[in-house]
């Protein structure tokens, strides 16, 4: 099979399950389907992703001058979806079904189709209540998780991207917590919203592209190649035009990514939407949704909107992800429900990773993508590990509990390996990407940023992050014994079951690997990622000039 | 050849490996592949050692093959393993003295539930201190200084049920920590003003500019890293809680890991403080400060464990006031003169801890000296072996520590003259006096009080079971307890064996290098020393060593005078300054302000932030509602009445005409 054919697999395949899924007669088919699909989406992807990650740690590390200072995705696939009337002779513009891989996304596809099979894993006995619906729901929310990663359209990217919330939508107001409702309305209307603010910054550039070159395209690559084009010019009328219209479409792109992320202050249907979802939910609510606002703004605000980024970027969401480091560590210290302080916790952490992206530099963004990959997977695990909690005891409150390291001994070590992760213990790997975020928060270079700040304030996140995970492992795991009230006449609780040590042992082997084997993610996005930083370095460039005028 | 370095922290991660996956097979024999594995480690030190000692040339070092870890950004990390004299010394402390501790836990913790766990981290400890000691690159640095915090965090907190060691072993990471975390800003302050992590890089940049204000700042935040990990004033507070950890672990913290790694920090990069003065003498205040307040505070304490503790902080004060005395031509001279005391303290700590374990392990983990006294006759070896240590420590020659202390001493003579900081200087060497004079009286007073005196044998004595429920620091309750003296055991050969070791080493060591210089010059082959630090000949002070071997015996007679020969003394002494005497009873109530001033503090901010959060939602939610109140506002107009609609219609199309109408009429267009 082709790297095309084998992208298009990874989108089919998990939406018929869901189909199959759907229409199974109970809730142990869906579940099995649920699995076969998931196993086979996740060989696929392998299939599909590990070939080419030697592809590109072999492509020249910088675009040459002749080349166009762009994305250059490889295996893409192109197809018109929506045709515009065209002129004879030119190529029709048209919306594209346009997908490929590069550096940026690989390893995401990666990681959504991985945690996949926990989220089924970890469903399997907590979802009896129409389970063959749930099913088909979580396997439909894999097409979009990962079609939006594959994008290289930015009409089909927002596609996705909204298309998302449809199956959470429903995974989380159906089999939901007691407010759930709520929760599910929330989070709907928030990223909504932030989306269509977002394709109106999409469609921005798109008008503005074609209102200067005449040439009308959604391709998410050609539109960063015209712009450089123009801005490397430096035609001082034009100029004025690209400023404004990057202010414009990086405000709007924001609105819609910062509320994915989330940032402060938008975040606040994260913890609501975390406590109410159903565990499968909440790890890829945590592990792949929250990147997509992260990615974004890789993907599509900072290279189309360098200038802006660098102007208004910089200083707000800096100044907002430092906000948001402190202040959810200090909210995820202040909960009493489990959940809800990891939830903070993801607040936090995602801090890091847009800090890491909007340093604009080298370090900085290296960190961020691991960083991106890093916090799926141990929030990822924090969530699986909560829900494990939660369906045996069913309660999420710290003070109902306290010396589980006494009755669940091979959950308890999962737990502490997963919050040293998080807390970005050397050897795991949290460690390489908050370092690297450190390293490019000292090194930022930007009108009214202060790398001494930043790295002061992710060096003070880094101490709170230990702070409230470790008082919430001595409150929950140490000391005496005290397990909740539950129904005596059961049977013990007992310790992880072979299903669970499935889901849980891939994440633990990964965390691992990760941390002392950094390099293949750093390697195969060095060329993607340096031309981000190119398209920065630019874009500072032209910022000294208008300074020293 | 020098590949074989690898062996050094790998054969403990492997064992600790094998033991954490395996040790539901091992069960009780699990301590073979750990103690296996750190005697070879001991051993291949060794080996590297012997082969630094014929190296010819001025600098003597081994490489390994460097192994790339990541390389993004310009932070470009690799794991190479450097070998050069003080890293050297520094293996031999943490492996032979590893080696015998683990030894002795065979014994100690024979029959514990989670007696693979313990050993598992162990061989972690040793593994993440080699590593630190090995590495020649910042950042591994301070990755396995993070390692060592975490073994800390789970040796601490091995008894997890018991919610003192909970509370210890988080109290530990988390102050550590907070010291890591001004580590961590300094090393990429370093990186940004330098390009880059390697120390032998970093130590030419900063000859190149010396007096840079960077490298000021810069050092300051690697220093709170030390004061975290060494436990030196204000974040000390973490090491005598850490005592809620199985003894031996409490003495490998102590002696041969974990705390050494800050001395040996500010050691191993004292060519960029020498470059900075003002961090310099920073460090002597520090040390000086920590050294008096610790031994003051050890003076009255109760439990044997916890004078033993407060002497460790004191004494790496020391440490620290030598290395911070290293103005100038004396670098060198103070860096040998620390890292010197850091291996005979080592030596002597190690053995006060294993000792103060037999006394526990005979008396039923009691420690509270109230309750026990005169175990002299019944503890022969202990006994014995804890004389050797208690003595070392006090500073008597021709113990150990006696020859360390005095290099310390010289060197905080020296640093006062000419000095800009000569007041800093003065209060450090006088400071340090003082301590020693203390350090001989609360040794000899904790010794004293254990071993001689009428025999007191406390009730639960001959439990050896490590019921840990029930083995706590609650002496308050001791009242309630059945009254009749149990029986004494003396500690089986597996304990006793390493207690006569280490004993050994405690009286040897110090004297063998010192008297014959081998310890000075086998470290100034160190490529630091050789390159960065200036020489100083050092002439031997007899004055100062005729000094401090008089304030040690004072020291001792005295505490002999009020513990032995006028038991009734001390207790009038306490009585007669009732508030200093509660001021150290109570460690100068700096928990009890820290409580106040930083974890009161952040759990207030912590839970306002919780309650503005619900503010903040509060407020989306009434934006929200702003869509369904204009929907309200319109909705009456929805009424479903065909008459209504009719009405509107009509009276809709009027007010457009009258517009339109209007309009045109502004125009003048009819």
């Amino acid at each position: 099979m082709t790297p095309q054919m084998l992208i298009l697999a990874t989108l089919i395949v998990p939406l018929v399950g869901a189909a199959i899924a759907a229409v199974s007669r109970s809730t142990k088919a869906a579940r099995g389907i649920a699995l076969v699909a998931v196993l086979v989406n996740l060989a696929l992807t392998a299939w599909l992703v590990l070939p080419v990650i030697p592809e590109l740690i072999a492509r020249a590390p910088v675009p040459t001058d002749a080349e166009p200072l762009s994305f250059s995705p490889l295996h893409t696939l192109k197809f018109d979806l929506l045709p515009f009337a065209s002129e004879p002779g030119k190529p029709s513009p048209a919306l594209q079904f346009y997908v490929g891989l590069d550096g940026l996304n690989v390893w995401l596809v990666l990681l959504t189709s991985f945690l996949m099979v926990p989220a089924v894993l970890v469903s399997w006995t907590a979802i009896e209540d129409r389970g063959a619906e749930f099913y088909a729901w979580l396997l439909a929310l894999a097409m979009p998780m990962l079609g939006v990663f594959y994008a290289f359209d930015s009409i089909l990217f927002y596609v996705f991207f909204e298309l998302t919330l449809v199956p959470l939508y429903f995974m989380i107001g159906i089999w939901g917590g007691p407010m759930r409702r709520d929760a599910a309305r929330k989070f709907f209307l928030f990223t909504l919203a932030g989306g269509v603010i977002a394709l109106l910054g999409l469609i921005g550039i798109t008008i503005a592209v074609r209102n200067r070159t005449g040439e009308l395209t959604f391709a998410i690559p050609r539109l960063i190649e015209l712009v450089q084009q123009h801005l490397r010019a430096g035609d001082p009328t034009t100029m004025a035009y690209w400023k404004q219209a990057q202010w414009l479409v990086f405000l709007a792109l924001t609105a819609g990514f910062a509320v994915k992320v989330p940032l402060f202050p938008v975040h606040t249907w994260l913890p609501l939407a975390h406590v109410e979802a159903p565990t499968a939910g909440s790890v890829l609510l945590a592990g792949v949704l929250l990147k997509l606002g992260t990615y974004g703004f890789l993907r599509i605000a900072i290279p189309l909107c360098p200038d802006a980024a660098l102007a208004v970027g910089a200083p707000l969401l800096c100044t907002l992800a430092c906000i948001g480091i402190v202040y959810g560590a200090l909210c995820a210290f202040a909960q009493q429900d489990v959940k809800k302080l990891v939830a903070y916790s993801s607040v936090s952490h995602m801090g890091f990773c847009v800090l890491g992206l909007f340093a604009l530099n080298s370090a900085g963004i290296n960190g961020g993508l691991l960083q991106m990959v890093n916090h799926g997977l141990s929030t990822g695990g924090l969530f699986l590990l909560v829900g494990m909690l939660y369906e045996r005891y069913h309660t999420r409150m710290i003070p109902d509990y306290s010396g589980m390291a006494a009755r669940l001994k091979v959950l308890s070590v999962f737990m502490v390996f997963i919050c040293l992760s998080s807390v970005g213990m050397p050897g795991l790997n949290g460690f390489v990407g908050e370092m690297l975020i450190l390293a490019g928060a000292w090194s930022v270079q930007a009108p009214g940023v202060s790398g001494a700040w930043l790295a002061s304030v992710v060096c003070v996140g880094i101490f709170l992050g230990g702070w409230y995970l470790f008082t919430m492992l001595k409150r929950v795991f140490f000391g005496p014994l005290h397990e909740p009230h539950h129904d005596h006449h059961a049977p013990p609780v007992a310790d992880l079951n072979a299903r669970e040590l499935c889901a849980l042992v891939p994440i633990a082997i990964a965390c691992i690997v990760l941390g002392l084997w950094p390099q293949p993610i750093i390697d195969s996005a060095r060329r993607d990622v340096n031309t981000v930083v190119k398209i920065c370095d630019g874009a500072r460039d032209r910022a000294a000039v208008v300074k020293g005028e | 050849m020098s590949d074989v370095l690898w062996l050094i922290p790998v054969l403990p991660l492997a064992a600790a490996v094998l033991v954490g996956l395996f040790g539901k097979l091992l069960r009780g024999q699990s301590h073979w592949p750990v103690v296996a594995a750190i005697a070879g480690s001991a051993c291949v030190s060794l080996y590297a050692v012997v082969q630094l000692h014929h190296q010819s040339g001025p600098v003597a070092v081994l490489r390994s093959t460097p192994l790339p870890w990541f390389s993004a950004g310009g932070v470009n990390i690799d794991f190479q393993l450097v070998v050069d004299p003080i890293t050297a010394v520094m293996l031999t402390a943490i492996t032979f003295i590893g080696t015998w501790i683990s030894i002795y836990s065979i014994g100690y913790m024979h029959d514990d539930p989670g007696y693979p766990r313990y050993f598992a981290v162990f061989s972690g400890f040793v593994f993440s201190m080699c590593g630190l000691v090995l590495t020649d690159n910042l950042l591994v640095l301070y990755g396995f200084w993070e390692g060592v915090g975490l073994c800390s965090y789970l040796l601490i907190g091995f008894w997890f049920a018991k919610p003192s060691a909970a509370a210890a072993a988080r109290k530990a990471f988390l102050v550590t920590r907070l010291g890591d975390a001004a580590f961590v800003l300094g090393i990429f302050l370093l990186w940004n003003k330098f390009g880059t992590l390697e120390f032998e890089e970093l130590f030419q940049a900063a000859r190149a500019q010396p007096n840079e204000p960077i490298l000021l700042t810069a050092c300051l935040l690697l220093f709170c890293g030390a004061v975290g990990k060494s436990a030196q004033f204000p974040l000390h507070v973490w090491l005598p809680d850490a005592m809620e950890g199985p003894t031996p672990a409490s003495a490998l913290i102590h002696a041969a890991t974990m705390v050494t790694a800050g001395v040996y920090l500010v050691g191993r990069t004292m060519p960029l403080f020498v470059a900075a003065p003002a961090a310099l003498a920073t460090v002597a205040v520090i040390g000086t400060i920590t050294a008096l307040l610790a031994a003051l505070i050890a003076l009255t304490q109760h439990d044997l464990k916890r004078v033993m503790a407060y002497s460790t902080v004191s004494q790496l004060g020391y440490m620290f006031a030598a290395l911070g005395s290293g103005q100038g031509d004396l670098a060198a001279f103070a860096v040998t003169a620390a890292i010197f005391h850091l291996f005979t303290h080592a030596f002597f700590k190690a053995l006060l801890f294993l000792a103060s374990g037999s006394v526990m392990h005979a008396m039923g983990h009691v420690i509270d000296m109230r309750r026990i006294g005169g175990l002299r006759k019944a503890l022969p070896i202990t006994h014995w072996t804890f004389f050797i240590g208690a003595m070392a420590l006090a500073g008597l020659p021709p113990f150990s520590g006696f020859w360390s202390k005095d290099e310390i001493l010289a060197v905080a003579k020296e640093a006062g003259h000419g000095s800009a900081y000569h007041a800093a200087y003065l209060f450090v060497f006088y400071g340090l006096l003082l301590t020693a004079l203390l350090t001989a009286f609360y040794t000899s007073r904790a010794y004293f009080r254990t071993f001689w005196g009428p025999e007191v044998i406390p009730a639960e004595a001959g439990h050896h079971g490590h019921s840990h429920d029930d083995h706590g620091h609650d002496h308050d309750h001791h009242a309630s307890e059945p009254a009749g003296p149990g029986v004494a055991h003396e500690s089986p050969f597996v304990m006793t064996g390493p207690l006569i070791v280490l004993a050994i080493g405690a009286a040897c060591v110090g004297g063998l290098l010192a008297v014959t210089h081998g310890f000075a010059h086998f470290l100034g082959h160190t490529s630091d020393f050789v390159k960065y630090l200036p020489k100083h000949e050092h002439h031997a002070d007899y004055g100062l060593m005729a000094l401090s071997a008089g304030l040690s015996v004072v020291g001792i007679f005295s505490a002999w005078w009020i513990y032995v020969r006028n038991p009734k003394t001390a207790g009038a002494m306490a009585r007669a300054v009732p508030r200093l005497y509660a001021l150290s009873q109570n460690r100068f109530y700096l928990d009890e302000i820290y409580g106040w001033l930083a974890v009161g503090p952040l759990t207030a901010i912590a839970v306002i932030s919780r309650v503005f959060d619900m503010l903040v939602d509060g407020i989306v939610d009434i934006i929200g509602r702003v869509p369904r109140f204009f929907g309200g506002l319109f909705r009456p107009v929805q009424n479903g009445l065909v008459q209504f609609y009719a009405l509107a219609t009509v009276l809709g199309l009027v007010v457009f005409i009258f517009v339109l109408a209007y309009l045109r009429g502004e125009k003048g267009a009819w």
